[in-house]
């Protein structure tokens, strides 16, 4: 005797694959469905001596075959001939997975199980739910389960056994329609009945798919029935289309949706007893368009003061050995210039950034918490209705959101936007996003200068950014190029506390990230700025290579009151941001000797010049990559325009403040 | 109409979460997230695919070990498919 197939079809995340596995236990078979790529699972399990095959078929919301998955469920279901359909239902989300039984109901078949999954969560919830009344409101067996504690697998077996050999004979409600729709169902119906597709379809199914122009079944109504006839009956349907002014596909899932609610109703019960949950509650203020900013500002003030107040004494001590270290190693090297390269160059600018690490690694660490607790989601919406009202294209923001950690993938993401002006838009604003290499010049100069207030300065330049990426936004959708709004909705996570696990392996992952960069393009820029700064004299002579470089800029920084120093810096951030302290670290050799040759003025005038004045050699040549090097151009003199602009005001306003 | 008629309305009208969609209609967070749900699978939304794909065309991909902050959210934008039947309606 052949196995009887017992068929697993449910929405993604019900349980399907711990169902799957409680069932079958250690006797499963992957492979793939036919022609295509999709991940096919079978097993066996075994009642009362006789062995079923179980066909784990792909989640999904419903069987409407717009995408591969839902085909291949809806074709096994109406050709694979299962014995018994097992539906997994989500108790915890009853409507939107009855959408589905809904769509099982209409395809005619008769032999369907609901296994009611996740029972704990529903009665942790409050959702009551009257097993007999659904059983019997839907016409077929109903097992409540928790499949996660092995909870119903026993009776779900006895049940598929007694459906499988007739001993239960389920009887599905038939969804039904507004009278208009169902008289284009019996319309549509009646000139099908004479083909010979009714023997191998439910009429009425096929009838449905017409209505809702589903491609496949248009196909096979034009294989039997021929050209003129489709055409007679779709432009029928159009008709009907145009009398309710909507899409004969949204009418019918709409009206399913209140056929599913009116059930519902006789079998469901919520004791609203726990009110509002803890996600809803937190994200009325920290998506408020007011406290949800006041919130940011808070959490990224107590973030920066967490990095500091445990960063920068790790960063001393680093800071302190590297220059140990290069003491110790300097009277050991006969060379000159070979103690000048390693000592000065390349202990004096790696070490210099390489210092940074803890500092680096704390932000990491505290920026992978807030994406997984799903802080960044909120922040993602928060921003969303900010650029909203500069003028950006809302769906141009989600690029955006990923300039935080770099701009180059953010430049790239911009690719996702259908309209060229919304990429050239979100290209334009992106640059200004502080991402985490602008970020160790930021807690460098704070941490060099400020010794008291430095998450304060921090969060201030971060904010300025922010600014002036919100007037640019303004700028460039007002003159440059206009777009409109794609709406668009952000579905947010439940907040949830993170698992360390994966925040420390992300901290590291991207920490690693910035000791590699260090080991190379740093490297390298270090000797280059040593070999600039001791060539063909040292500084000091006035006839270095640096010096005449960095003359050449200096009338230019000085009104902003930065020196040449600041110029061969900025220069060589254009490489990397993180080089601007490398260089500082090899032009003044200790920070010591830096802190007192600047006001904390001219050094705050230098971070938010570092942060605002041009994208990064990678940036750049992402821009050029998604648009051409016109735009890329275009954005590069922007901002260095802009960062002189804001680094002149901010300079000229701290002057007069009396700083 | 239906809650899934309404979400896509509130969605059309610029709407941009959940649960500011939920707390206008009166509805559930999780009510909503369903009938976005089933609009995506009548093609009436997409999801955006952001970050996966940024992030392996990205051209620093050797040496980053993944700085894009992937905010665990997911954003649909409403279709063309939804837009003709805005039109259509009026
Ligand atoms: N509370 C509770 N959680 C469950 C239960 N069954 C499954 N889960 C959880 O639900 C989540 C999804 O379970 P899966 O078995 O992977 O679901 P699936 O339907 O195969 O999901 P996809 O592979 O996304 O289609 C997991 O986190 C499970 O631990 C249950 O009875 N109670």
């Amino acid at each position: 005797m052949a196995m009887k197939v017992v068929a697993l079809a449910g929405n993604p995340n019900v349980g399907k694959t711990t169902v799957f596995n409680a069932l079958t236990g250690m006797r499963q078979h992957v492979g793939n469905w036919p022609g295509v790529t999709v991940e096919k699972k079978e097993g066996v399990f075994e009642y009362k001596g006789e062995r079923f095959l179980v066909v784990d078929l792909p989640g999904t919301y419903s069987l409407t075959a717009h995408s591969i998955d839902e085909l291949v469920a809806r074709n096994f279901l109406l050709n694979g001939n299962p014995d018994v359909i097992v539906n997994i239902v989500d108790a915890t989300s009853i409507l939107r997975n009855l959408f589905l039984t809904m769509e099982i109901f209409d395809m005619g078949l008769k032999n369907v199980v609901i296994a009611l999954n996740k029972m704990d969560l529903a009665e942790k919830r409050g959702i009551k739910i009257d097993i007999r009344k659904m059983a019997e409101t839907l016409g077929v067996p109903v097992v409540p389960m928790s499949a996660k504690e092995g909870v119903g697998i026993e009776e779900l077996k006895e049940t598929v056994y007694n459906v499988a050999h007739g001993k239960v004979r389920p009887n599905p409600v038939t969804p039904t329609y507004d009278p208009d729709v169902e008289r284009e169902i019996r319309h549509i119906s009646m000139a099908l009945s004479q083909t010979e597709l009714t023997e191998r379809y439910p009429v009425r199914w096929l009838a449905i798919k017409l209505l809702q122009r589903d491609d496949e079944v248009m196909k096979l109504v034009l294989r039997y029935l021929g050209e003129e006839k489709l055409k007679e009956i779709m432009g029928h349907i159009g008709e009907a289309e145009a009398k309710y002014g909507r899409a004969m596909d949204l009418i019918l899932a709409s009206q399913k949706y209140e056929f599913i609610d009116n059930l519902m109703h006789r079998f469901i019960r919520y004791t609203k007893s726990e009110g509002i949950n803890l996600t809803d509650q937190l994200d009325r203020l920290l998506i408020h368009p007011l406290y949800g900013f006041l919130a940011l500002g808070i959490v990224f003030y107590v973030v920066f003061k967490f990095v500091f107040a445990i960063g920068l004494p790790l960063q001393g001590v680093l800071d302190d050995s590297f220059s140990a270290f290069g003491e110790w190693l300097a009277p050991h090297i006969a060379s000159e210039t070979l103690r000048g390269l390693l000592v000065d160059g390349i202990i004096g600018g790696v070490g210099a950034v390489l210092s940074f690490f803890p500092l680096v690694f704390l932000l990491f660490l505290s920026l992978s918490v807030l994406e997984d607790v799903g802080y960044m989601a909120r922040v993602a919406v928060l921003m969303e209705k900010l650029m909203r009202k500069f003028g950006l294209p809302g769906k141009a923001v989600i690029p955006l959101i990923l300039g935080l950690g770099c701009n180059v993938p953010a430049v790239m993401a911009t690719r996702t936007l259908d309209e060229e002006r919304d990429r050239l838009v979100a290209m334009f604003v992106n640059p200004f996003i502080p991402c985490s290499a602008r970020l160790s010049v930021i807690s460098f100069i704070s941490g060099a200068f400020f010794a008291k207030h430095h998450a304060l300065v921090a969060v201030s330049v971060y904010l300025l950014a922010i600014v002036v990426a919100l007037l640019s936004a303004r700028f460039v959708s007002t003159f440059l190029v206009k777009g409109e709004e794609t709406p668009f909705v952000i579905e947010l996570p439940d907040y949830l506390i993170p698992s360390w696990k994966t925040v420390l392996l992300h901290s590291w992952e991207r920490s690693k990230e910035f000791v590699q960069k260090a080991g190379t393009v740093i490297l390298f820029g270090s000797i280059f700025i040593w070999y600039l700064s001791n060539y063909p004299l040292p500084v000091g002579t006035g006839s270095s290579y640096a010096e005449k470089i960095g003359m050449f800029f200096e009338p230019y920084m000085k009104l902003m009151s930065l020196d040449w120093k600041a110029a061969v810096s900025l220069l060589f951030g254009i490489i990397a941001k993180e080089n601007v302290i490398s260089t500082y670290g090899i032009l003044y050799g200790s920070a010591d000797a830096l802190v007192n040759a600047m006001t904390p003025l001219q050094a705050y005038v230098l971070a938010v010049v570092t942060t605002l004045y041009i994208p990064c050699i990678a940036t750049i040549a992402a821009i050029r990559a998604e648009s051409n090097w016109r735009w890329a151009a275009i954005v590069t003199v922007y901002m260095i325009f802009v960062a002189s602009l804001v680094g002149i005001t901010v300079w000229h306003l701290g002057s007069v403040l009396g700083y | 109409m239906s809650i899934i008629d309404d979400v896509l309305e509130a969605i059309l009208e610029g709407k941009k979460n959940p649960s500011e969609i939920a707390s206008e209609l009166k509805l559930d967070r999780e009510e909503v997230e369903g009938a976005i749900n089933i609009l995506q699978s009548l093609g009436y939304v997409e999801r955006i695919e952001k970050g996966s794909n940024a992030c392996s065309s990205c051209p620093l991909k050797k040496v980053c070990g993944g700085s894009c902050v992937l905010p665990k959210s997911r954003t649909y934008v409403v279709t063309e498919k939804a837009f003709s039947l805005k039109n259509h309606s009026q």
